[in-house]
């Protein structure tokens, strides 16, 4: 049966993988003296049909944009070759992308800015989203948190907004409805991942579940060593995502333990990379965040090897592409900014350039 | 009718003084499609177009400053006006402002109002449970040693939050439990209420906090509020009282300020396609013949110093140049038909727009589309009820939804019609076919007949299509195309030739010998073959084959490629009398259940009878009308239309305005 279900979406994954770039366009990338020459060399890739604009319109956020619009329509096909309950998960983990959009429109109607002004910072609207883009204007229209919320009525963001809004109108601040929204949408990506039949639910975890996995932890962190909550906030603003991380883990970050004795609990394959400086400052986390990353990308990489007909292969290319998308803005931006390799390539989570001498290894896409 | 109107091509200088006079004429006068220019000018002078572009941006605000004030006074924009001037953005924007104030302070209360409604509301549900506690609410806020707390948490983090309260002593009971939400209560000493209340925000616990005024036992809360509600909906009711009164007073006002607004959008986003120079404008774009003189009546009356060239297409003088059938694709195309035809034109276009010069066909449709339905569909009673659905589409005005199907109604009436025609023809009233006698045969009893009938037509149709063909290259001056195309002269005898030895084989004494076909199918078959040659010749171009050998390989496929095409098609009309056998059999079906169902043909019989008519009237004509549409545009279409042409759309600066060509 998973033959049949999935045979399609199989191959044209594998398709679609082999177009993701090389190590030798990314080295031509990092190597580009310029943006201009940057959009040269991606102009000759797949992201050349997305790239067909007047070039004084493709600043660095606008070229960002086109590329998500590439990776939008890699999503949409794959939703429509995937069988049922797989289709529900990749449509569910694009969702993320429209989270995302919700939070840039709340920050915008909170920093009254316009509509033009916030357009290009949103991620491309499919048509299968829950919220098309005339929604989104409407709601900076209406120049208020609280009525921007009431707009979302008829939708499944507000019940969550709506409930979170006596929080927002105490504190007069953002973070509890970005919280609200995050802890809803990953909750829910969660129990679809343990809807799955069992062998897809297991490929799934692999993939997508180590990536929250990883996530939920960096949160944990995060709240400690940025915001300084205290044990019962930190449980609250995460997720319960057993068996491998565990309230036990969260109190323990949450109580002072050496994060990287959880974490080689947790994630012991990683547990040697861990910098002893987490908590110390900003780059550690950063560090982890990396490792934990480039992690995620070798797992995905590693499912494409073996049974071919399971729900993994395409969740594992989609993770890969959201991987490049952001090497790709990373890339931009230094570009635009003019910063040399040395500064920006040690922040790339999918490629690592022949120069750096780390315990990943030598130059190569990570496998 | 039959061929699309005359166009002329129109070209203007404008003085940049005039442009937005000039640009208003050309959209009042409806018979002007502005063309894409030519020439755009050098990037210096399209750069110093910052103005329009600003405009553009600014009307694209004021436009949707003005629809949240039409959502705020719950109504709709109206029926858009016939003509819209511009308006200064500076003069919109002070009109928009002024309405804003003037709403903001109703609105503003109505939306206070609203907000403590749903406030009150949800304290109510909240205290619903706790009606019969015999407990003073002012003692739950004054306890010393003890935490509580009541509220509304999503039921998602209840878990998490008593996770997170484990190594402290608390008791978390859930009071009610709603979808989305919980009412809970939360208790624990007071030596631990900071970590409660972190907990308790952290979990999006919201508290129930009604106002001290609300005092007494809950059940004495409970009337208070719903006292409170009752005020707060009076209000609510005012509010929009209030509202009501400022739509009334403003609403003519508002949408006369959008429409403006819109056209203005829409007259500086055409000025933005002119061509440019430092200080005139240049336009371009066509009009019909008849409104050449009108045009440059209201041109003259916008602008005494504009500059006016009307010149005929290239493709008059020399239809088949490279320039003429090049330009032949830019002429946009006015299809202009008696009312029941024009019903027709949807379905020509669904296809492809003529080409200027080119026939249209929706004449030729209008007669087939319903034959070819009728001859699949017959029945008296069905094609009744088709025709009378067909009518109400096409002139039902009340629901909205339904009033652009007006065409299709008229084309389902005439289909039904038909069908109605064809019921009596095959003796068929409501599947029952021992009512009425044939007129000319039952298709379940004269299977072979229909089929043959089937194919006389498509033979009779296919023809048409090849006539058509050669007036379209007539008309086009093509006339080596007229006589050699495989669907010109050459193809119509090759048809014949073909038809005529095949009818040979299966009739006696046919009347024309077999050499005699044999011949007459060789030479037009040579003639076919040969026709792009021989077509060069006959237009005096050389070298008449650039290489010898892959010419004659390409012209024996395409032979090959014509007699199966010939047969392919011929034979896909067989189709008509397969689905008229199918309708009749499917009727069939019908009887043999409701007889299953009630033998003694009780009410039961009757009531399968009917709703079997329904669904054969329901399914089976969408699918005959599918195969209809098949037959037209692949077999009929194939042989003569061209298409690619641009659809005629005067310029109007109102949105969604159709204007009469």
């Amino acid at each position: 049966m998973s033959v049949i279900a999935y045979a399609q979406i199989q191959a044209t994954t594998r398709a679609l993988y082999s177009q993701m770039l090389s190590p030798g366009v990314w080295t031509t990338l990092i190597q580009a003296p310029d943006l201009d020459a940057v959009l040269g060399e991606l102009s000759k890739t797949v992201y050349g049909a997305y790239l067909q604009l007047d070039r004084r319109l493709l600043t660095p956020r606008r070229i960002v944009y086109q590329g998500k619009r590439y990776l939008a329509d890699r999503y949409t096909k794959l939703m429509r070759l995937a069988p049922e309950a797989a289709a529900n998960l990749i449509r569910l983990l694009w969702r993320s992308y429209e989270v995302d959009n919700l939070k840039a429109i709340l920050r915008g109607i909170e920093t009254g800015a316009t509509w033009e002004q916030i357009l290009f910072l949103l991620s491309p609207i499919p048509a299968h989203a829950a919220l098309a883009l005339a929604d989104l204007e409407m709601m900076v229209q209406s120049g208020a948190v609280i009525r921007a919320i009431e707009r979302l009525k008829n939708t499944d963001y507000y019940d969550t907004l709506s409930h979170a809004l006596e929080r927002y109108q105490r504190e007069q601040n953002l973070f509890p409805l970005e919280v609200a929204l995050d802890l809803a949408y990953y909750r829910e990506l969660w129990q679809c991942i343990q809807a799955l039949p069992p062998r897809d639910r297991d490929y799934a975890l692999r993939t997508v579940g180590v990536s929250l996995m990883a996530d939920n932890l960096l949160w944990a962190l995060r709240y400690r060593i940025y915001h300084k909550l205290s044990g019962e906030e930190i449980i609250n603003y995460t997720l319960a995502l057993n068996p491998r991380i565990t309230d036990a883990d969260i109190r323990a970050i949450a109580g002072g333990e050496q994060p990287g004795e959880v974490i080689a609990r947790i994630f012991p394959e990683v547990a040697s990379q861990v910098p002893g400086d987490l908590v110390a400052g900003t780059q550690g986390l950063r560090q982890l965040e990396l490792i934990l990353q480039r992690y995620v990308v070798k797992l995905c990489r590693g499912v494409f090897v073996g049974d071919p007909f399971q729900i993994g292969i395409p969740l594992a290319y989609l993770q890969l592409m959201e991987h490049e998308i952001r090497d790709l803005t990373t890339l931009i931006e230094a570009k635009a900014s003019q910063l040399p390799p040395s500064v920006f390539t040690a922040q790339l989570e999918l490629y690592v350039p022949f120069e750096r001498q780390d315990s990943v290894g030598a130059s190569r896409t990570l496998e | 009718m039959y061929q699309a109107r005359m166009m002329r091509k129109v070209e203007l200088v404008v003085p940049e003084t005039d442009v937005i006079a000039v640009t208003e004429a050309l959209a009042a006068s409806g018979a002007f499609h502005l063309a894409t220019s030519e020439f755009m000018g050098d990037e210096s002078v399209l750069n110093a177009d910052g103005k329009w572009h600003t405009w553009v941006t600014t009307f694209a605000s004021l436009e949707r400053r003005i629809m949240a004030i039409i959502e705020a006074l719950e109504t709709d924009v109206g029926d858009p006006p016939e003509l819209a001037h511009l308006i200064e953005p500076e003069v919109a924007q002070r009109d928009i402002e002024h309405l804003e104030q003037e709403i903001q302070t109703p609105l503003h209360e109505l939306e206070t109002a609203q907000r403590r409604l749903t406030q009150l509301e949800r304290y109510l549900t909240q205290l619903e449970p706790l009606r019969d506690l015999d407990i003073d609410l002012g003692t739950l806020r004054k306890l010393r040693y003890t935490y509580a707390m009541l509220g509304m948490i999503p039921a998602a983090n209840v878990e998490r939050l008593r996770a997170s309260l484990e190594h402290i002593p608390f008791a978390l009971t859930t009071l009610r439990h709603d979808d989305h939400l919980a009412a809970v209560a939360l208790f624990g000493l007071q030596r631990d209420a900071q970590i409660l209340d972190r907990a308790a925000r952290s979990a999006y616990l919201n508290p129930l906090t009604p106002p001290e005024t609300y005092r007494g036992t809950p059940a004495a809360a409970i009337t208070a509020m719903q006292a409170g509600i009752e005020r707060t909906r009076q209000h609510i009711a005012e509010g929009k009282s209030a509202l009501a009164h400022l739509q009334e007073l403003h609403i003519r006002r508002v949408r006369h300020l959008l429409w403006r607004v819109r056209a203005s959008r829409r007259l500086v986003e055409t000025i933005l396609q002119y061509g440019r120079l430092r200080y005139t404008y240049l336009i371009s774009g066509w009009t019909p013949v008849s409104k050449v003189d009108l045009l440059k009546q209201q041109l003259g009356g916008a602008s005494q110093n504009i500059s006016i060239e009307v010149t005929a297409p290239k493709w008059e003088t020399a239809p088949h140049s490279a320039e003429g059938a090049a330009e032949s694709e830019e002429i946009p195309v006015v299809m202009e038909n008696p009312p029941l035809i024009r019903a027709f034109q949807g379905l020509i276009t669904t296809y492809g727009c003529p080409r200027y010069g080119e026939l249209d066909p929706a004449s030729i449709v209008a007669l087939t589309f319903p034959l070819i339905f009728g001859i699949m569909f017959g029945d008296v009673g069905h094609g009744i009820l088709l025709g009378l659905a067909g009518l109400f589409l096409a002139h039902q005005k009340r629901i909205r939804a339904l009033r652009s199907f007006a065409n299709m109604g008229v084309i389902v009436a005439l289909c039904g019609l038909s069908a109605t025609v064809f019921g009596f023809l095959y003796g068929s009233v409501f599947g029952f076919e021992d009512v009425l006698e044939p007129l000319l045969l039952r298709p379940l009893e004269d299977i072979m007949d229909i089929l043959l009938l089937s194919v006389g037509m498509g033979v009779a149709l296919l023809n048409v299509g090849m006539i058509y063909n050669m007036i379209n290259n007539a008309l086009a001056k093509h006339w080596g195309r007229v006589l050699f195309d495989r669907n010109g002269l050459a193809g119509i005898v090759f048809y014949w030739s073909l038809l005529g030895i095949a009818a040979n084989m299966f009739i006696a004494d046919f009347p024309i010998s077999i050499v005699a076909l044999e011949v007459t199918t060789f030479l037009s078959g040579a003639v076919v073959t040969f026709a792009t040659l021989l077509e060069r010749l006959l237009e005096g171009k050389r070298p008449l084959v650039e290489d010898w050998g892959t010419y004659l390989m390409e012209a024996f496929f395409e032979l090959f490629e014509t007699v199966i095409g010939l047969l392919s098609n011929t034979l896909s009309y067989v189709r008509m009398g397969a689905f008229a056998v199918a309708h009749g059999a499917l009727s069939l079906v019908v009887f043999i259940i409701a007889n299953i169902v009630s033998p003694g043909h009780s009410l039961s019989y009757w009531l399968v009878v009917i709703l079997g008519n329904l669904f054969v009237i329901g399914f089976e004509g969408m699918i005959v009308g599918i195969q209809t549409l098949r037959l037209e545009y692949y077999e009929f279409f194939g042989k003569f239309f061209a298409g690619g042409g641009r659809r005629y759309h005067p310029l109007s600066l109102i949105p969604g305005q159709q204007r009469k060509p």
